[in-house]
C-alpha cells in the first residue's frame, strides 16, 4: 500500500535556516546541527529531530555549522566575524577565532584536530585546535567571497567554492591550487562524499557530480527550479535536492530520473543533507524550520511508525498521531 | 488517496527556559569531563559554595542603614543609604540617593546596572 510522506517539522529557529550538518554515527546515535540567521545554532538528535541544546554566544547570523564525526565538538561560522568551536556535549564555547570579515564555512578534519574556515575575506584558514593561540595557516587565491570550504582526500586537500564562480582544489601542504573548475554562475552548494570520492555541486537548476580527485565531471541533472542544495545517499542510489520552489526532489542517481517531489516548506530550501545511515534526509528553509524526510516512506524509523491498516482503526491507535492533510496557504 | 505515514509523536522543541544540554543525559554523564564528578569533590565544592553564599547574605544584612558607594556603568558613582535587597538580588532599595541631579529620597537601584559597591563596616 503506497504511503504519503509525513515530514517531521523541527521548530525553534526564528529566522531562515541556512546550513545544516550531521555528525557520524556515535554510540548515542547521530546528531544534527543547524545554522540560522537568528544567531543561535541548535543541536538535535539526528533520527528524531528532538532538540538537545542551543549554542549561545554568536552576535550575528550564523552562516555555517558543522559537527565532528563523534559529535563531541561543533564549529560555527558567523556574521560577527568569528568562527567558534563548541563542546557539543555541554554546549560550552571552547574557542572563538577572530576573522576580518563574515565567516561562511567551517569544517573539521577527520581527527578533529584542525578546523578549516572560509568567508568573505576570500582567504582559507587552517587552525590547529591543539594550539589555538598560534596564527592559522592561510591560503589565498580566490578573488571573491568563499561560500564553502571542505577537507577532502584524507584531509590532504581542500575544496573551496567561491562567489568568483570557481571551485578550487588545494594541496594542504604546498597551499597551491591543484585544479580549478570554472562555472557560468556561482555555485550554491557543495557536498563531499569521502566514500567513493564524489563531489556534489549545485548551481542554477543543475546538480552536478564530480570525481573529487580529478575534478572530472561524472554527470549532471537538471531540476525544474533553481536548486540551492543537494545531497547524495550514502549507497549512491539516489540524491535529493531543494531550492527556490520550496519543494524537495528525489532522483534516481543511475538513471537521473525524478522519482518524487515533496511539498512542505513555506519558503525556499537552503540546505539538504542525508543522515549518515541514509534513512532520512533533513532540509533547512527560509521559513525557519528544519524538516526530516524518510528515505523509505512508510518504514518504521525514528518517530515514524509503519502501521498496518487494521491497527489504524483499532483501540491501539491512541498512541499514534496521524497528521491531517496539509493545509495549503 | 495515499495514507500519510503515522508518527508516534512530534520532535521535541527547545525549552524556553534553558539552553539545553541536559547534564543528566547518558551522553553528558559519560562524556563530560567535569572536575570532580566523584562525590567527595562535589561535596567539598558545595560546602564552599554554601559558605560563600552565607557570607554574601550576611554582608547584605550588615549593609542595612549604612552609607554605600556604588560604581555603575557609564562611569556613574553614587552613594546612598542601603535599605534592603529583593529576594533574587535583582534590585536594591536605597534612601537619600546622592545623584548629580540632586538627592533622591527613595530609590531602587537595578543590580544589573551596578558594577561594584563598597561600604565601611
Amino acid at each position: 500500500m503506497a504511503m504519503r510522506q509525513t515530514p517531521l517539522t523541527c521548530s525553534g529557529h526564528t529566522r531562515p535556516v541556512v546550513d545544516l550538518a550531521f555528525s557520524g554515527i556515535t554510540p548515542y546515535g547521530y546528531f544534527l546541527i543547524s545554522a540560522c540567521k537568528d544567531g543561535k545554532p541548535m543541536l538535535r538528535q539526528g533520527d528524531t529531530g528532538d532538540w538537545i541544546g542551543t549554542f549561545l554566544g554568536h552576535k550575528g547570523a550564523v552562516w555555517g555549522a558543522t559537527l565532528n564525526k563523534e559529535a563531541t565538538k561543533a564549529a560555527t561560522a558567523a556574521a560577527d566575524f568569528t568562527a567558534k568551536v563548541w563542546d557539543a556535549v555541554s554546549g560550552d564555547e571552547i574557542l572563538s577565532l577572530a576573522h576580518k570579515h563574515i565567516v561562511k564555512s567551517v569544517n573539521f578534519t577527520q581527527d578533529s584536530n584542525c578546523l578549516l574556515t572560509g568567508g568573505n575575506d576570500k582567504v582559507l584558514r587552517i587552525y590547529d585546535l591543539s594550539k589555538p593561540e598560534a596564527e592559522p595557516q592561510e591560503i589565498a587565491g580566490h578573488t571573491s567571497a568563499i561560500k564553502k570550504a571542505l577537507w577532502c582526500n584524507n584531509d590532504q586537500q581542500i575544496l573551496s567554492a567561491s562567489e568568483d564562480k570557481t571551485i578550487r582544489l588545494w594541496d594542504r601542504n604546498t597551499k597551491e591550487a591543484v585544479k580549478t573548475l570554472s562555472f557560468e554562475a556561482s555555485v550554491s552548494s557543495m557536498e563531499y562524499i569521502a566514500d567513493g570520492e564524489i563531489l556534489v555541486i549545485t548551481y542554477g537548476r543543475t546538480i552536478a557530480f564530480y570525481n573529487a580527485h580529478s575534478l572530472d565531471l561524472i554527470k549532471t541533472v537538471d531540476a525544474p527550479a533553481s536548486i540551492h542544495s543537494a545531497s547524495l545517499h550514502p549507497d549512491k542510489d539516489f540524491f535529493v535536492a531543494g531550492g527556490d520552489d520550496f519543494k524537495l526532489y528525489k532522483y534516481d542517481y543511475s538513471t537521473k530520473e525524478e522519482m518524487e517531489s515533496y511539498k512542505g516548506h513555506f519558503g525556499p530550501v537552503h540546505c539538504v543533507r542525508f543522515s549518515p545511515d541514509g534513512e532520512l534526509y533533513a532540509s533547512g528553509s527560509e521559513d525557519g524550520t528544519l524538516r526530516l524526510w524518510q528515505t523509505a516512506v512508510g518504514k518504521t524509523y525514528g518517530l515514524w511508525k509503519c502501521v498496518l491498516p487494521e491497527e489504524l482503526s483499532s483501540e491501539n491507535s491512541d498512541a499514534l498521531y496521524c497528521p491531517p492533510p496539509e493545509i495549503k496557504a | 488517496m495515499k495514507t500519510p505515514v503515522s508518527v508516534s509523536r512530534l520532535p521535541r522543541g527547545p525549552d524556553p527556559n534553558s539552553r539545553g544540554f541536559d547534564p543528566s543525559s547518558p551522553r553528558y554523564i559519560a562524556l563530560c569531563h567535569t572536575t570532580g564528578t566523584d562525590a567527595v569533590h562535589v561535596e567539598e565544592e558545595q560546602r564552599l559554595r554554601t559558605e560563600l553564599r552565607e557570607r554574601f547574605l550576611r554582608s547584605l544584612i550588615l549593609m542595612s542603614n549604612k552609607e554605600v558607594y556604588f560604581s555603575m556603568y557609564e562611569r556613574v558613582q553614587v552613594q546612598a543609604k542601603f535599605g534592603a535587597s529583593d529576594i533574587d538580588i535583582l534590585n536594591f532599595q536605597v534612601s537619600d540617593l546622592q545623584t548629580p541631579l540632586g538627592v533622591q529620597k527613595e530609590a531602587i537601584l537595578r543590580c544589573q546596572d551596578i558594577i561594584s559597591y563598597s561600604f565601611d563596616l
